[in-house]
């Protein structure tokens, strides 16, 4: 467990960076090195039209961090900013203001799969593997991997839109993790898992983990807090670990 | 084999599988030179436009044909692809290789969609310059490349943002010069130079060095366009 107040320990992280990261090769973090750290993020949307526009503020000040090695949970109630603070830290949504330091590189599994319709799965693997720096060799390795751990090998050259939704479920989340990354953030990654896909993922994230993967995950339900090591509740803006 | 180009055919794959896309590519140019144009001629005539003769119309119809398709595909390029996009950027890839992978496969749709728009006319009337046809025709393609993706860089909305390219194609087909003598500002519409060398080009004529000049300056301003709205569409906003 890491202490979350040693910036000390953030030399592989950058902040705002895109630059590309180690490779997949790479080794995985010492154990209870800071991965992530999140200080007084805000973010505020306009709703309605003008003249009767005005500013909901989602995020009033979220702090959180990840090490290498944990599996953190973030809770909260429906339309709490989870969804919102994992994109800020992704660096797809704009933030009103904190920092935020991360890896040049992680994975990132939306809660809505964001693929190709007319594409196959192995021709998103190719995409990735592109994006990632990675070269043919390892993104065969890779997907082959994944394919069989999250057991869908035989829809390899499927079009998204013949899959089911728990298959492009299986296939979001086998993209953000193809690279084996530093830091993995999952947004409710297991809507419309299957029971043995649902107890597989959390085996899957466990290992990661224990190999020294800092994970982070949006949850609804109370009884995964097991298996997490820390979690973090959203609620008015404002995180807090419990 | 470069990153841009093996996304960019990628992208290209992704908008030939969809059967309809298929059909439309070679639909819309038949019906715009087959039976469009006849209808637009008898427009121009009363609106006091420079479109004179089978030629004229014909040829000017192919140009339409490929510009309201290709703004169609950029449109729906940028519309329907920005989550995916935006994802592969913030993956690594970066906004502006997607960009540029994007604006391969738009301006490989755009020789597709002008060699049909091309085909059609030759076989429909011949063509007096062909060459000059050619190159016009593929103008009016890349012209709407950079409308169709500027719209969808602007307009989340699927129906809002083809309607809007609709309205723009409309008003740059009926109120430019070869539909209306006037000379008021919507007769300065994206294919204005366009529809002038490919009007000549279906009439036999041949033009002056600054109407080329002019068509491919307005090309390089609508690629220039398209990038920077396939990039914006792409890009990973880390900072407010």
């Amino acid at each position: 467990m890491c202490s979350g107040g040693d910036t000390g320990k953030a030399a592989a992280m950058t902040i705002e960076t895109t630059a590309q990261a180690p490779r997949p090769e790479a080794p995985p973090e010492a154990p209870g090195r800071c991965v992530m750290r999140a200080t007084g993020v805000r973010k505020g949307f306009g709703r309605g039209v003008w003249p009767w526009r005005r500013r909901v503020e989602v995020l009033t000040g979220a702090d959180l961090h990840v090490c290498a090695g944990e599996l953190v949970g973030l809770v909260g109630e429906n339309g709490s900013g989870k969804s919102t603070l994992m994109q800020i830290i992704v660096g797809l949504l704009a933030r009103d203001g904190g920092e935020i330091e991360r890896p040049g590189q992680l994975g990132y599994c939306p809660q809505s799969p964001m693929v190709w319709e007319k594409l196959t799965v192995d021709e998103h693997f190719a995409l990735f593997a592109r994006a990632y720096g990675m070269d043919d060799e390892e993104r065969d390795r890779a997907a082959g991997s994944l394919l069989s751990e999250l057991q869908f090998e035989r829809y390899r050259g499927y079009r998204i839109e013949a899959l089911s939704g728990g298959t492009r479920q299986k296939l979001n989340l086998a993209l953000a993790l193809m690279h084996e990354p530093q830091l993995l953030l999952l947004d409710e990654p297991y809507s419309g898992f299957d029971w043995e896909t649902y107890l597989r993922f959390w085996e899957m994230s466990e290992r990661r983990r224990d190999a020294g993967m800092g994970i982070l995950i949006v949850s609804h339900f109370l009884a995964e807090r097991e298996r997490l090591d820390r979690v973090y509740t959203l609620k008015d803006g404002r995180t807090s670990e419990t | 084999m470069s990153a841009v180009a093996q996304v960019g055919g990628f992208f290209v794959r992704e908008h030939l599988r969809a059967r309809l896309t298929l059909a439309l590519l070679v639909a819309i140019p038949v019906f715009f030179v087959l039976v469009f144009a006849s209808v637009l001629g008898e427009f121009a005539d009363a609106l006091g436009g420079r479109l004179s003769g089978g030629g004229a119309t014909s040829a000017i119809s192919a140009g339409w044909a490929a510009a309201f398709l290709c703004g169609a595909l950029a449109f729906f390029e940028v519309s329907s692809s920005r989550g995916a996009d935006r994802r592969l950027a913030a993956a690594g890839l970066g906004a502006g290789r997607v960009a540029l992978a994007r604006i391969a496969a738009a301006i490989a749709l755009a020789v597709v969609v002008s060699v049909v728009a091309f085909l059609t006319l030759w076989l429909r009337s011949g063509i007096a310059h062909p060459a000059h046809a050619a190159a016009s025709i593929v103008a009016f393609a890349l012209i709407y490349v950079g409308v169709g993706a500027l719209v969808g860089a602007l307009v989340t909305g699927p129906l809002e943002g083809s309607l809007l390219v609709v309205l723009i194609f409309s008003v740059d087909v009926f109120s430019g010069p070869s539909m209306t003598g006037s000379d008021g500002i919507l007769a300065h519409g994206p294919t204005r130079d366009a529809t002038k060398l490919l009007i000549a080009a279906g009439t036999g004529q041949s033009s002056a060095a600054g109407e080329w000049l002019a068509v491919a300056a307005a090309v390089t301003i609508a690629l220039t366009v398209a990038f920077g709205a396939f990039w914006l569409a792409a890009r990973s906003r880390s900072r407010s």
